[in-house]
């Protein structure tokens, strides 16, 4: 696929405290110019394998290799990467074009040439050239986010690694953001390194994802193989909300329900199993007017429903089991809260996860 | 900052909730009385009483029977050496600010950055003299520095030579002002060094910045309030000190604070004592005051 | 901090540094004991005859037990009043929002950066003027007007970061005001006010400049110890200046505990 060559390489990279395994023998390859995001819930470990990366942690076994060369030891104010912290970590008693310049000043670059540099970066940034003289504390969480990356830019690191730098901004602007920053990876050709703990972030600006839990990369895939054909149950759940169905080895290559009765069509080049889950997304189950019409279905009764803008989701009990659907508001639909309804799914559309 | 805000335009907010607000608008100042009693009664007016007294007829009891200027013309007289007295004061205080600053700054450092929890048993470590009388541990160090005492009779069983005079000379003052005041100096400084996030720390230095470059661009500047309260408490204190000059420096030097004791108490004369005491809070007055109007409490105490 | 050999060296130094300054802060104390368990008069080191007959004469002595009494009473005095002005007078310097607190905050610090002997002597005019006898009740007032300040300022640390909307909160559950003062600002604020109260007992108990002018006839422990060293040292002197030391430790360690089993108390329920 993509033959670019490796800009950052993890041999076996495990960090303890104490009895604890932060990070847990990860091995990894990131390209020259790629984004690539991971994922993890908090305690999962990612912080501390960016802080290793970015040279504030130690590797307690294991090796970075930056460009072939093992930079273990190296300390952060000597390795060309540069990283873009949760809190920004601007200088509050500096103005924001001090901010960008300091990494040019402590290089001892001169003045009048900082300067044109950071108005530069002001540009790309889309920050008004006014701006120069702010201060940091006045201005707004997006335009913080950017001079936060405008100083990353003007240390011109090979890498940038990004430590959840938009979880503390509201959803509307996050967005924004999101998209500008893939815009401004294309721009610069950077190799990027993200962080965060929503994997629809990492969707929406990665190239490749990699999936953190307690420690070890669980997958590493691009954004629609993680999201088609999770490797597990965690990273199933972890994508958003999923159906789940417990199942067991049945006959002529189907499976039977655990916890409801039912007999289920698989996808193919289903792996072999004893028991195994069945994971099918909202948007990939549907109503049924007759049980024909998908090669799966359940019988149920809609509890609530709930409107998302453009779809629309349905709670539908089976059993003692909730699941959940979603249709596109434009959709027709005959159901009706408290009645019963028959919801279905095509076997492609369902994965099998053996945990 | 909840009750006290301005009273919002919404008509939402049940009239209870306004009451509340106005409630805590008069809290403030209703909570303030006591403390403004106590400091109008035993602060102010014993100040306004030297301020009169000062004005008063020399070596006279009696508060501003006939008001006059003697007394400061007394102190201003080119044959009165009583200038030497403050310069001393003002030179040792500075000194001991400097001291204090650059001992101190390693310490701060390890209770903001380093000690972790350790931190509490240390401060408490660091706090308790300050609760010891400074007589007390100004004479162990007489103790420690006098002939055949501690420091002199280690020196002479280990490499029979003892040690010249340190007691009771300008240098063993400075000492004394350097040991007592520790704490005045660290802790603000403590509390300077904790504002300066590790974030923005570990920034710096992953930005290309030099432990040294880290020290002047970044902790330096962030941490300035609290050097600057620091400084300030301990200039002020040294400049007023006098336990020090009497129990280490013994005679060697008369500061400013001693010409006062005398002027109050062997010389009886109330007056110069006054007008000398006026003269010092002015000094320590503009002081504060200057420095006090460029530091917003606030934020350095930890408000959020 | 990055985890490298240059910075864990820094760490040792720092360590290495504060461990002289805590050997700085002790040694006199620690000469002070020595001296006390000198059995000559005068004082010379290394000590040839030890003896504790000075601590014993100092326990024995009726003088000093009333000097001890003395103090004790003062700094009780003075801090039962101190934490009740000072609990007030936080809640004004960092709790509410009123016009003239900042002018407030400024005139808190005054007497803190004001020389105590001047303040002392200042006292003493004001006293005379007032034609008020002194005695260790002149003392007090004089204690306090140092020391309520001062823990103004530590109560107020914890007042900063009490959040106001937990009253509001209260108010708004339908406690009174008395209600919430008892149920919830006293005890979300009792460490502040704990620590205030350990500091007005041991800033009154150790204070020799403002008792020196304010006492009078009465006389307290610094003030004995300072009469003295001046005129008449015996290995009485540092006994006692060690016996001062021990007590307020003492009474700092006793707080500490305090403070521990108490918060063991409640995070073990």
């Amino acid at each position: 696929m993509d033959e670019r060559p490796s800009i950052l390489e993890l041999v076996g990279v495990t960090k303890q405290f104490g009895g604890l395994t932060a990070v847990d023998h990860i091995d990894l390859k990131v390209r020259e110019g790629e984004f690539f995001t991971i994922v993890g819930p908090s305690g999962s470990g990612k912080t501390t394998l960016l802080r290793m990366l970015a040279g504030m942690e130690t590797p307690t076994t294991g090796d970075i290799l930056l460009r072939d060369r093992v930079v273990n030891e190296l300390p952060a104010n000597r390795r060309p990467t540069c990283m873009v912290f949760q809190s920004l970590a601007l200088f509050p008693h500096k103005s924001v074009g001090e901010n960008i310049e300091f990494p040019l000043k402590m290089r001892g670059v001169a003045r009048d040439k900082r300067k044109a540099r950071a108005l530069e970066l002001l540009d790309l940034l889309r920050l008004p050239q006014s701006y120069y003289a702010r201060n940091v504390t006045q201005c707004s969480g997006g335009e913080r986010q950017r001079v936060a990356l405008a100083r990353a830019f003007a240390f011109d690191p090979e890498i940038l690694f990004f430590d959840e730098p938009l979880s503390a901004i509201d959803y509307k602007l996050r967005k924004t953001l999101e998209k500008e920053l893939k815009d401004i990876h294309k721009e610069s050709g950077k190799t990027f390194m993200y962080i965060t703990h929503s994997l629809e972030e990492a969707m929406v600006m990665s190239d490749r994802i990699g999936v953190m839990r307690a420690g070890r990369l669980v997958q590493v895939g691009t954004p629609e193989e993680i999201y088609t054909q999770p490797r597990d149950r965690f990273v199933s759940e972890f994508m958003g909300e999923v159906n789940v169905i417990e199942v067991r080895k049945g006959a002529n290559g189907h499976a039977v329900g655990v916890e409801l009765p039912g007999d289920f069509v698989l996808p193919g080049g289903a792996v072999p199993f004893e028991t195994a889950h069945l994971v099918v997304r909202p948007e990939s189950l549907r109503f049924l007017a007759g049980e024909g019409e998908a090669e799966n279905h359940l019988r149920g009764t809609v509890y609530n429903e709930y409107a998302l803008g453009s779809r629309i989701q349905y709670q539908v009990r089976v059993g003692e089991k909730v699941f959940i659907v979603e249709r596109l508001r434009q959709q027709a639909y005959q159901g009706g809260l408290d009645q019963e309804v028959l919801i279905g799914w095509d076997a492609k559309d369902s994965v099998l996860v053996t945990d | 900052m909840g009750e006290a805000a301005l009273p919002r335009d919404d008509s939402a907010t049940p009239p209870q909730a306004a009451a509340r607000r106005r409630l805590g608008l008069r809290a403030g100042p209703l909570y303030s009385l006591p403390m403004l009693t106590l400091l109008a009664v035993g602060f102010l007016a014993p100040l306004i009483a030297v301020i009169g007294f000062s004005f008063s007829e020399p070596r006279s009891f009696d508060w501003l029977a006939e008001p006059t200027l003697e007394n400061y013309r007394t102190i201003f007289d080119p044959s009165n050496t009583v200038y030497l007295s403050f310069l001393w004061s003002l030179w040792f205080a500075f000194l001991s600010v400097l001291i204090l600053a650059v001992i101190c700054y390693p310490v701060a450092y390890g209770l903001a950055k380093v000690f972790g929890r350790w931190s509490m048993v240390i401060t408490l470590l660091l706090v308790f003299p300050l609760f010891i009388s400074e007589n007390v541990r100004l004479y162990g160090w007489v103790l420690f520095f006098i002939k055949a005492g501690v420091l002199d009779g280690t020196l002479r069983a280990l490499f029979d030579a003892g040690i010249g005079d340190f007691l009771f000379t300008p240098e063993a003052i400075v000492f004394g002002l350097v040991y007592v005041y520790v704490p005045f100096m660290l802790f603000p400084m403590t509390l300077g060094l904790s504002m300066v996030p590790n974030e923005v720390v570990e920034a710096a230095g992953d930005l290309g910045a030099s432990r040294l470059q880290v020290f002047r661009e970044i902790e330096l500047p962030l941490a300035i309030p609290g050097i600057i309260i620091g400084s300030l408490l301990t200039f002020v204190l040294a400049v007023g000190a006098i336990a020090e000059s009497k129990v280490l420096g013994g005679q060697s030097v008369i500061v400013i604070t001693h010409d006062i004791e005398i002027a109050f108490t062997y010389s009886q004369n109330w007056p110069l004592g006054a007008a000398l005491a006026v003269l010092l809070m002015l000094v320590i007055g503009v002081l504060v005051m200057t420095v006090l109007r460029y530091l917003d409490l606030d934020r350095i105490l930890g408000r959020r | 901090m990055a985890a490298t050999a240059g910075a864990s060296r820094n760490k040792r130094l720092i360590w290495l540094w504060t461990g002289i300054m805590v050997v700085f802060l002790y040694l006199p104390v620690a000469c002070g004991l020595l001296a006390s368990l000198n059995q000559g008069r005068y004082f010379t080191f290394p000590i040839r005859r030890w003896s504790t007959r000075w601590w014993e004469r100092t326990l024995d002595s009726i003088e000093i037990s009333i000097l001890i009494q003395t103090s004790i009473t003062i700094a009780l005095i003075v801090t039962a009043i101190s934490v009740v002005l000072a609990f007030c007078g936080a809640l004004a310097f960092a709790r509410y929002n009123w016009r003239g607190r900042t002018l407030f905050q400024r005139l808190v610090l005054l007497p803190i950066f004001f020389p105590q002997t001047v303040l002392g002597l200042a006292l003493l005019l004001w006293f005379n003027m007032l034609g008020l006898p002194l005695s260790w009740q002149t003392a007090v007032f004089a204690h306090l007007v140092w020391i309520v300040p001062i823990v103004t300022l530590v109560i107020s640390i914890q007042v900063y970061s009490f959040d106001p909307a937990l009253e509001e909160a209260a108010l708004d559950l339908g406690a009174s005001r008395w209600q919430v003062m008892t149920e919830v600002t006293l005890p979300v604020l009792w460490p502040g006010i704990f620590s205030g109260a350990l500091f007005a007992f041991l800033l009154s108990w150790g204070n020799f400049p403002l008792s020196l002018y304010t006492t009078g006839a009465d006389s307290t422990v610094p003030e004995y110890l300072y009469a003295k060293m001046v005129a008449g040292y015996t290995p009485g002197v540092p006994t006692l200046g060690t016996i001062s030391t021990a007590g307020a430790a003492l009474v700092l360690l006793g707080g500490y505990a305090i403070v521990v089993l108490a918060r063991r108390a409640r995070s073990g329920r």
